[in-house]
């Protein structure tokens, strides 16, 4: 039966036929990982933070600090709490977060079906790229044919857990005007 | 030793080091086979008070627990250690579509652990429609008088005396000038000091979850508590429970490990939540456990969105007593059930949080986030079960056995969600809020009522555009007295297998109406105490 999902599917298998396309196109280029402060990565690879290190400012914007040092540490931070938080997330979930990175690291064979499918960015060092991709994935469809439900959720789950991650950070605290929890004695 | 260990005494931690018995399954190195009376699948508001009146009655029980034994030492109201260790799926859980995010505990307590102490007796209208509609016997008003009694005896549950924080107040004043009703919350706590950190567990041992009541004084008479281990299935044989299998959960908790416990129990009794226990039946695979193919169906989450306020004033809602204030007008006016109810209340607002339930990203979301210690936050929580077009969701079994919930929400229930978004941003504006911001993806800020209530009226109310949210989970195991029309009778005994109880929330065959935890203590207070002279006969 071609359900929504399957279609989906069919899209990204006919990506194989299309790979003889692909050679001619140019793959857009995985930024390099960030230092992990010294994190051991348990669930993050080497692609994931690198585009993680793309996504989060322009996720946290404002939000993030203004100088470029402290922005820089900010948003290494922010991809080590990425990490843990997903290595605590039962097995199925965490399957389906490797799914999603699946689609953002794609730069060999499924970059053009998802890109044509989903707009992940061609290009991840133009913010303004990103954030059109972004508010394409915010605003799609929950009931498109083609992609499901898939794109706002996984918008939904890229934004919360960088959120999380963030406002989870004591120097984000500052920004939101918390002073952090009671000091009991 | 931390200031905080010198100075708060961490009782519970105590009685584990002077004798309570306790395994933490993820620490086995083979697998074991234990015998009781009774074995009680959970430690929450059901599990708890079960544990300690069938203990107390003489019996010897075991209590199974999937999430972690913390104690108030290890509460440091920090949100992301929380949401990891005392929740569900890390805060995470949600329905099918993902349209509903569900907050669960998952900890020795249960909800219980990281609730918001929000206690209401359950509504009469409610009791009177399960004994109308739903073939519900024994849960009259006043035969239910003495377990309410009983539960707010127990759980220390009295009015909240202290004044509310300024996210409640705006509650209090809205309604107020608009002539809406609305009350003071009862909370069950014992020397509160207000912190405003019930949900990330509390650090100084004044919410009385069974955490600190009930499992303590189940221990106390010699019950066994096992800590990280997942309950898998039911052992049948000739129509009864032969044996419980259980697997214990790794360190960490998210995933199961090797080891495996076998249970033997005279009684078998199941207070695993309104997702956990369907799951168990289900995974049990025995037609006898589900016979009309009911197990999972209704279940209730009084469906919540959100309304968002900048106030001209500092309202820092991440301190104080979470929910103080609360309006039932738009329950009590709709009874007729024309529209669906919903009963309006505050939520704390710590960042983490509150940054997660917004919906957007980057500059909008920053300006909303830097505005936050003036952010007052109103939520509505929906009526739902009390009309055929309010049916709740189904408890299916993902590939892994994990359950899942699978809810749509109904046009009907979505109109409801639509009245709150208004009820809430006119509420919000009466008390003076600058602007108003419905937490739905295509909403925006707006500066007045008129231009909000235009702005509500074309949002689309559909899934994943308007966010919706659940802390209270009812249903899934109805009870009643057609075996036709319910998976447990009216004292919470299985329809067909003997040994086989349901004591917790979900045999609520609707929604509560209210926050759930007391009807929870008091109904299954109820059934335990019967169980409890029926065993030692």
């Amino acid at each position: 039966m071609l359900t929504r999902r399957n279609l989906f599917k069919l899209g990204a298998v006919s990506g194989v036929t299309l790979l003889a396309i692909e050679t001619f196109h140019a793959s857009p280029e995985i930024p390099p990982a960030p230092d992990g402060l010294g994190h051991s990565f348990e669930i993050l690879t080497p692609e994931d933070r690198g585009v993680l290190s793309k996504l989060t400012p322009v996720i946290l914007a404002e939000a993030l600090p203004e100088s470029t040092e402290d922005r820089e540490l900010a948003v290494k931070e922010v991809i080590v709490g990425w990490d843990i938080a997903v290595s605590g997330l039962p097995p199925l979930t965490q399957h389906e977060i490797r799914k999603l990175f699946s689609v953002l690291d794609s730069n060999f064979m499924l970059s053009l079906t998802p890109r044509l499918l989903t707009g992940v960015p061609g290009a991840w060092d133009d913010p303004s790229e990103i954030e059109f991709f972004l508010n394409t994935w915010r605003l799609s469809d929950p009931e498109s044919l083609l992609t499901g439900n898939e794109l706002r959720v996984g918008y939904m789950g890229m934004v919360e857990i960088t959120m999380a991650s963030w406002y989870a950070n004591k120097r984000s605290w500052d920004f939101c005007g918390y002073a952090g929890p009671p000091v009991l004695y | 030793m931390s200031d905080k260990q010198n100075t708060i005494r961490d009782f519970i931690a105590e009685g584990f080091q002077q004798g309570w018995k306790h395994l933490d399954a993820s620490r086995l190195t083979s697998d074991q086979t234990l015998e009781a009376d009774v074995v009680i699948i959970g430690s929450g508001a059901g599990g708890g008070s079960s544990a300690e009146i069938l203990a107390q009655s003489g019996l010897n029980v075991i209590i199974v627990e999937e999430g972690p034994l913390q104690t108030s030492r290890d509460f440091h109201m920090k949100e992301d250690e929380a949401y990891a260790n005392l929740y569900q799926e890390s805060a995470g859980r949600q329905t099918k579509d993902r349209g509903i995010k569900i907050f669960q505990g998952r900890m020795v307590g249960g909800g219980t652990g990281i609730s918001w102490t929000t206690c209401f007796r359950t509504p009469s209208t409610t009791l009177k429609f399960w004994a109308d509609e739903m073939g519900v016997k024994g849960f009259s008003e006043n035969e239910m008088r003495p377990w309410f009694e009983w539960a707010e005896k127990r759980y220390n549950i009295q009015q909240w005396k202290v004044p509310p924080n300024a996210n409640n107040s705006t509650l209090e004043i809205g309604c107020e000038k608009l002539g809406v009703s609305w009350g003071k919350i009862s909370r069950n706590v014992t020397g509160c000091i207000n912190l405003g950190y019930c949900g990330t567990g509390c650090p100084v041992n004044a919410k009385q979850s069974t955490l600190v009541t009930t499992i303590p004084g189940a221990l106390e008479e010699g019950a066994t508590l096992i800590s990280k281990a997942r309950a898998e299935k039911f052992e049948i044989n000739n129509g009864k429970i032969t044996e419980l299998k259980c697997r214990a959960m790794t360190p960490r908790g998210n995933a199961p490990a090797v080891q495996t416990i076998k249970i033997k129990a005279r009684h078998y009794v199941l207070a695993a939540g309104s997702i956990g226990s369907p799951a168990i039946l289900l995974r049990s695979e025995n037609k006898i456990l589900n016979p009309n193919g009911l197990v999972g169906t209704r279940t209730f989450l009084h469906p919540v969105n959100i309304s968002g306020a900048i106030m001209p004033f500092l309202v820092k809602g991440e301190y104080g007593a979470p929910q103080t204030s609360y309006s039932d007008h738009f329950i009590e006016t709709r009874l007729d059930n024309q529209k669906p109810g919903f009963i309006l209340e505050c939520p704390p607002l710590q960042p983490m949080l509150m940054a997660t339930a917004l919906d957007g990203h980057g500059k909008f979301h920053a300006e909303i986030m830097r505005q936050r210690p003036f952010l007052q936050v109103l939520i509505a929580l929906q009526r739902d079960g009390f009309h055929q077009e309010s049916v709740g969701g189904n408890v299916y079994l993902k590939s892994d056995g994990t359950p899942g919930l699978d809810y749509p929400v109904s046009k009907y229930v979505w109109e409801g969600i639509r009245d709150a978004f208004i009820a809430m941003s006119e509420i919000q504006f009466a008390a003076g809020a600058k602007t108003v911001a419905p937490v739905h993806r295509d909403a925006g800020l707006y500066h007045n009522i008129k231009e909000v209530k235009k702005a509500i009226a074309v949002l689309p109310m559909e899934t994943l555009k308007a966010r919706l949210f659940s802390a209270h989970v009812m249903g899934g195991c109805p009870m009643g007295e057609d075996s036709a029309k319910s998976v447990v009778n009216s004292k919470g005994h299985h329809h067909e297998v003997e040994n086989l109880s349901v004591f917790d929330g979900s045999v609520f065959p609707t929604s509560i109406a209210a926050n759930p935890m007391e009807s929870i203590f008091a109904a299954t207070a109820k059934f335990a105490t019967e169980l409890a002279k029926n065993m030692v006969n």
